[in-house]
């Protein structure tokens, strides 16, 4: 090809296309609002009319909402709560979780390219993640104690080994999604396979990954909470939770509930749903599942 | 023409290829070409035309390195075709832009994956995009913009590789008929300046007769090319002249004879996907 610059006269691209084409943004309108403070609402008002049923029924201090955020507000003001600040169980669960998700976020998007990319290696290690699917996390007690003994690390083993199965899964299957055209593409531009692995599959995949991660996200919270319910932590919103049994502290336990809420909510509303907005929703792909 | 072929460099060579598709659960195979013998000269145009399932693509996609060939060689610039390279580029009909990526960042993923540094990639996106009047489109997403539109940019981002063979597989086939004859004056008007080698598969032959030096007729397995027919009409060419309509008619006697499409021969079912890894 000669160096000159290409000095073929082009005409512009067809009439009515604008240079940037943007979804048109969705305002905020009036009826959105009230749906949205009515999907709040509704389940406080069940809530709270629970709290009063029980309460007189059987007797039995039900905490409502209200008595909940009175003790939220106490505790966040620095009392104590089965020996320790809510903030040092809140942190310390944080931090599991934080630990255990990142594991099983690397291991399962490494392994779900690799599984996804060789029929071979797919084959050889199908049968067990089936297997693993099938294990409820609170299964994995006894081989985590086994493991790791009593305290935090049996916790995070817990959580990752239960949020790696849904993110390897999806990922697998989001590789063996990505059109065999675009490999063909991607290979006579010269893609070594690095390229093709980051640049090529890894972004392809991403509609499924995403909801890997999702479910991924869900179930490695839940497993949390039960993990530091039956391992005893010693610390954390789970442990807190079992504990107030034995203080009788339940509007303590409902707090760290409210919280465990309220975390999930915010990951899923500021963190997964803005990544896919970002990519998959840009590009124009659908979302998987 | 004849003058500038003083020195005849052949690009690309079939000689006596075959193949033939294993479906691995029925355990039926497909001969998709038998014994194809083809020579594309440097900087010419051929178009390979025929029927549906005829092995249009089956052809370009060993010249292309993205299939070995059962039997014979495939030959590229002397060399057995080993695998696909910046040096083929291809076209297909999709264009198969990478949707997570803004359409100089298509053009550029060649240039990084040859380690062209960013400043003169960035001059060369510029330069093909501009090419093929999409400049003003650098930032769009493909999902953005119209068929005729990617193919443009599917067409920018091998141009901007500096290949030395265009493959096309029915690159405009799925466009409607005002964009595809935009699309082949543009074809024509960059091979004018940046001349290729060009093969370009269609079943369209009209497309074939206004665009080609020369025309190869490929006939269903057993039979191979059974027509190579020179199209010496001087170029610009005019779509409507009674030269492209006299070749066009000639053309059509020799498909005439063909099947409109061809079902696979041997087997009623064909396995379609065969995953791209497991080959290389
Ligand atoms: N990967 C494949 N596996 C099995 N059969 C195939 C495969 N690719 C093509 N074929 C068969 O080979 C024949 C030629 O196909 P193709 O080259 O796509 O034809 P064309 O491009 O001329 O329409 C067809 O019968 C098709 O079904
Ligand atoms: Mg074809």
């Amino acid at each position: 090809m000669s160096t000159s610059p290409g000095k073929a006269d082009f005409s512009p691209p067809p009439a009515g296309a604008a240079p940037v084409l943007r979804a048109a943004r969705q305002r905020p309108s009036l009826s959105g609002a009230l749906i949205a403070v009515a999907s709040v609402a509704i389940p406080l008002a069940i809530w709270w009319g629970v709290a009063v049923l029980v309460t007189h029924m059987r007797g039995v201090p039900f905490p409502t909402p209200l008595d909940t955020y009175h003790r939220l507000v106490a505790l966040l003001q620095g009392k104590l709560l089965v020996d320790f600040t809510i903030y040092r169980h809140l942190g310390d669960s944080l931090r599991r979780f934080t630990i255990g998700f990142s594991l099983a976020v690397g291991l399962g998007i490494v392994s779900g390219l690799l599984f996804g990319w060789s029929r071979l290696l797919e084959r050889l290690s199908m049968p067990t993640v089936t297997v693993l699917q099938l294990i409820p996390g609170l299964a994995w007690v006894p081989v985590a104690i086994l493991l790791f003994g009593i305290g935090p690390r049996t916790t995070i083993f817990m959580i990752a080994v239960t949020a790696f199965v849904p993110i390897v899964i999806n990922t697998t299957a989001g590789v063996k999604s990505v059109d065999e055209m675009y490999l063909r593409a991607a290979r006579m531009m010269g893609a070594d396979e690095r390229t093709l692995f980051l640049r090529v599959l890894l972004p392809g995949s991403l509609p499924h990954l995403l909801s890997g991660l999702r479910v991924g996200f869900a179930s490695g919270w839940r497993v949390l909470v039960a993990g530091e319910m039956v391992v005893g932590t010693g610390t954390g919103l789970g442990y807190s939770i079992m504990q107030s049994r034995w203080t009788l502290d339940y509007c303590g336990a409902f707090v760290c509930i409210a919280i465990i809420c309220a975390i999930g909510l915010i990951v899923e509303r500021f963190i997964l749903l803005p990544l896919e907005r970002r990519t998959v929703e840009r590009w124009g792909l659908a979302r998987a599942g | 023409m004849g003058a500038r072929k003083s020195r005849v460099i052949v690009m690309i060579e079939l000689h006596q290829v075959s193949k033939v598709f294993h479906n691995e659960e029925t355990g039926q195979h497909v001969q998709a070409l038998r014994d194809v013998s083809l020579q594309i000269e440097e900087n010419e145009f051929v178009c390979l035309l025929g029927p549906s399932g005829c092995g249009k693509s089956t052809l370009l996609n060993l010249v292309a390195g993205f299939d070995r060939p059962s039997g014979g060689r495939v030959l590229f610039d002397r060399e057995p075709v080993r695998t696909p390279g910046p040096d083929r580029g291809v076209v297909f009909q999709e264009p198969t832009l990478f949707p997570w990526l803004t359409c100089e960042q298509n053009v550029a993923f060649g240039l990084r994956n040859l380690n062209i540094e960013p400043q003169r990639r960035r001059g060369l996106v510029r330069r093909f995009l501009t090419l093929v009047g999409l400049d003003s489109f650098a930032r769009a997403r493909p999902h953005q913009l119209s068929g005729g539109m990617k193919q443009r940019v599917a067409l920018a981002r091998v141009l901007a590789l500096n290949p030395r063979a265009l493959l096309m597989d029915e690159p405009f086939g799925a466009l409607d008929a005002q964009t595809r004859d935009r699309l082949q004056d543009e074809l024509l008007r960059i091979w004018e300046t940046h001349r290729k080698t060009v093969l370009f598969v269609t079943h369209n032959v009209e497309e074939a007769v206004y665009l080609a030096d020369r025309v190869a007729v490929l006939a269903p397995a057993p039979d191979s090319i059974i027509a190579d027919l020179p199209i010496s009409i001087p170029r610009p060419r005019d779509r409507f002249s009674p030269e492209i309509r006299e070749a066009t008619m000639a053309l059509m006697a020799v498909l005439a004879n063909l099947p409109c499409c061809v079902l696979p021969s041997q087997s009623e079912e064909v396995g379609q996907t065969v995953r791209l890894q497991e080959g290389g």
